[in-house]
């Protein structure tokens, strides 16, 4: 068993490596426009803020607001209806051209899996089971850092831990990517995540957007879950982005492993600023 | 009224998003559809046995293992709550299993209901576990309901399938599509089981071309699925004792011998709260349980092959053949499991194992079959 475990993280490390060298090598390839790039716009991922007064919103994506220079506050509206959620990110400044932020964010699912476990169609937690109240709570650490012009560079690293109220039959969980790695936590009580993001501008108003997360529980049998999206943006302008790409992911889940491509990935993105 | 409306929308919101995520996005096929011929997967035992080398008759025996949960009170055929069995459930009851194919020793088994990647029996893999843990030494297995993730009920991933299990090498295992319910919507029918029809060669020392196959035919159509998968049955039987072939052919085929005394189960198997036959019930008979339209299906394959309970034996004492019932608490009540051959079974060995009750829904029917010389 450990033997497959440190063969599955060496095939997901060589992955992040590959990975690694295309995003440098297309970062290269493509110079950029001379103007300056204002990451607080259109970077979720990164360690930067959005600028105070600045809203951004999208059909999938969270809902964030710049609350202050330091401060910028999100939520996923949708999810929040039956899964309430918040995301703080904090900026602590920057340091010889490595900007720092930290993100702390909390999410209580209770609701949302209550909803889903029951009988007949639409039920995809069996009915039998108890779902006790749930909350996660995520901290991590940004550093972004300019890689060339035009182009940028982010580490991440976290912790997550899960509150609840009662036990979590481990006959509960969903096993499908994304959500499997993110309830999991409730099932382990703890775990890690990190990963990159190298975003950029292409072309004109094309720009790119590629990531790798690894998830890592060291207390259950499914220790190691990864993901990498890719994603073309289109920047209309300073209130209008939209998006496509792609997601892959590798997962232990209770049946076993398993990769999967999903996509295409779309989304639309809008933004407007208070005075 | 205006906080039932809400959590009707919160239930539809959440569950539309997650099986919108799922399906929409995902590039690998959310059901395994298997529309063609193909093959069979193969499976070996850790450990081999040596095979007997030479035999006079060998032992055949067919069992619905109801994947691994013994007479539990599953929500699906037997008006249970429970859907999700853990893994410690399922290995007593497949220890149960492996004990008493041990003892009975059969040289061919044939599986049905046999779990390899299904959350609703723990995720075992049940053909390996039942390898390892008998003497057989080989096995194949053809999946009738293959699906990444189903939305109802929490069943979640799916994969179950027929079985063979020989002591001898299987030289050829293919998978025969057999044609889905027409009785079904189309969303239904997509997550729906896909029978089929598991044709293996077995190297049976001292016979050329001899072929065991395994079925199991749907349990729930109300039109003519049953017939229809019946007639595609014997056809394949047809085509193996047209080119001089000898088989063994059996499985679970979910209808009653031609000329049973009881043919409409409704009100055996009725859950709780269930009425049928009544002027005001709709429908009038519960799916699955009124075979009397059905009665003479069987019919074709009794003219053309000997089963291991001829149907003269069967009619002079039926309760002794019975092999299944819905109903955890009960004795078996009628017979849906069956071995035929083009060839001779042993006069007398037939054996309804009517004694193992708390295995499965199904008692394993076994027959000695005389080796052609």
């Amino acid at each position: 068993m450990k033997n497959l475990i440190i063969f599955n993280l060496a095939k997901v490390f060589d992955l992040c490596k590959v990975i690694l060298i295309i995003l440098c090598t297309v970062s290269t390839l493509f110079t950029g426009e001379p103007n300056e790039t204002d990451w607080r716009h259109w970077s979720s991922g990164s360690a930067y803020l959005l600028p105070a007064g600045r809203w951004e919103v999208g059909v999938f994506q969270s809902l964030r607001y710049g609350y202050s220079a330091s401060l910028e506050l999100s939520t996923h509206p949708l999810a929040f209806l039956v899964m309430p959620n918040f995301n703080v990110k904090w900026s602590h400044g920057c340091y010889r051209g490595f900007n720092l932020s930290t993100r702390h964010s909390g999410y209580y699912p209770t609701p949302l899996l209550r909803n889903i476990a029951r009988k007949g169609t639409g039920g995809i937690i069996s009915p039998e089971f108890h779902i006790p109240h749930l909350v996660s709570i995520y901290n991590e650490v940004l550093i972004s850092k300019s890689i060339a012009k035009g182009h940028l560079f982010t580490g991440k690293a976290g912790f997550c831990l899960a509150i609840k109220s009662g036990k979590l039959d481990e006959r509960t969980t969903i096993d499908l990517p994304l959500v499997f790695p993110r309830l999991n936590v409730f099932y382990q009580g703890y775990g890690f995540r990190g990963g990159c993001n190298v975003e950029g501008k292409l072309v004109s108003r094309w720009n790119y957007l590629a990531d790798a997360d690894l998830f890592y529980y060291p207390s259950g049998d499914e220790k190691i879950a990864f993901e990498h999206k890719g994603l073309l943006l289109w920047t209309k302008n300073q209130r209008f982005q939209l998006c496509f790409g792609y997601k892959l992911t590798y997962g232990e889940y209770p049946f076993g492993t398993q990769w999967h491509l999903l996509g295409p990935l779309f989304d639309l993105v809008w933004a407007w600023q208070k005075n | 009224m205006c906080s039932h409306k809400s959590i009707f929308l919160k239930q539809t919101f959440s569950s539309v998003m997650m099986i919108l995520i799922f399906v929409t996005l995902n590039c690998d096929p959310l059901v395994e559809r298997f529309e063609d011929v193909e093959n069979a997967i193969w499976y070996a035992a850790k450990k081999q046995t040596t095979p007997p080398s030479n035999a006079d008759t060998i032992m055949v025996m067919s069992w619905n293992i109801r994947f691994g949960i013994g007479r539990a009170p599953w929500f699906g055929d037997s008006c249970g709550d429970q859907v999700i069995y853990s893994e410690d459930e399922v290995l007593i009851n497949l220890r149960g299993i492996a004990d008493k194919i041990n003892e009975l020793q059969p040289d061919i088994l044939l599986l049905q209901e046999v779990d390899v990647q299904s959350k609703k029996s723990g995720y075992v893999d049940e053909l390996q576990w039942l390898l390892d843990h008998t003497y057989f030494n080989y096995g194949v297995y053809a999946s009738y309901w293959q699906v990444q993730f189903v939305p109802s009920d929490g069943l979640g991933r799916i994969n179950m399938g027929n079985a063979i299990l020989s002591r001898w090498k299987i030289s050829e295992a293919v998978r025969i599509p057999l044609p889905l319910r027409g009785d079904q919507d189309a969303l239904t029918k997509y997550f729906y089981l896909r029978h089929n029809i598991l044709k293996t060669k077995i190297d049976l020392p001292g016979v050329d071309n001899f072929y065991a196959v395994n079925v199991h035919i749907e349990a729930f159509s109300t039109d003519d699925t049953k017939k229809i998968q019946v007639d595609l049955f014997k056809d394949e039987l047809d085509k193996l004792a047209g080119s001089g072939k000898a088989f063994v052919a059996g499985g679970d085929l979910n209808l009653l011998p031609p000329g049973s005394d009881s043919t409409d189960y409704c009100d055996e198997d009725k859950c709780p709260g269930e009425s049928f036959h009544g002027p005001n019930d709709h429908p009038q008979h519960k799916e699955g349980s009124n075979y009397t339209p059905e009665m003479t299906w069987l019919q074709g394959l009794y003219d053309s092959y000997q089963c291991s309970v001829p149907l003269a034996e069967y009619l002079k004492d039926q309760r002794r053949y019975f092999t299944h019932t819905t109903n955890p608490n009960s004795f078996w009540d009628r017979k849906l499991d069956y071995l035929f051959t083009n060839y001779k079974w042993v006069p007398g060995s037939e054996v309804t194992h009517q004694d193992i009750l708390d295995l499965s829904d199904h008692a394993p029917v076994s027959a000695r079959w005389e080796v052609p010389k």
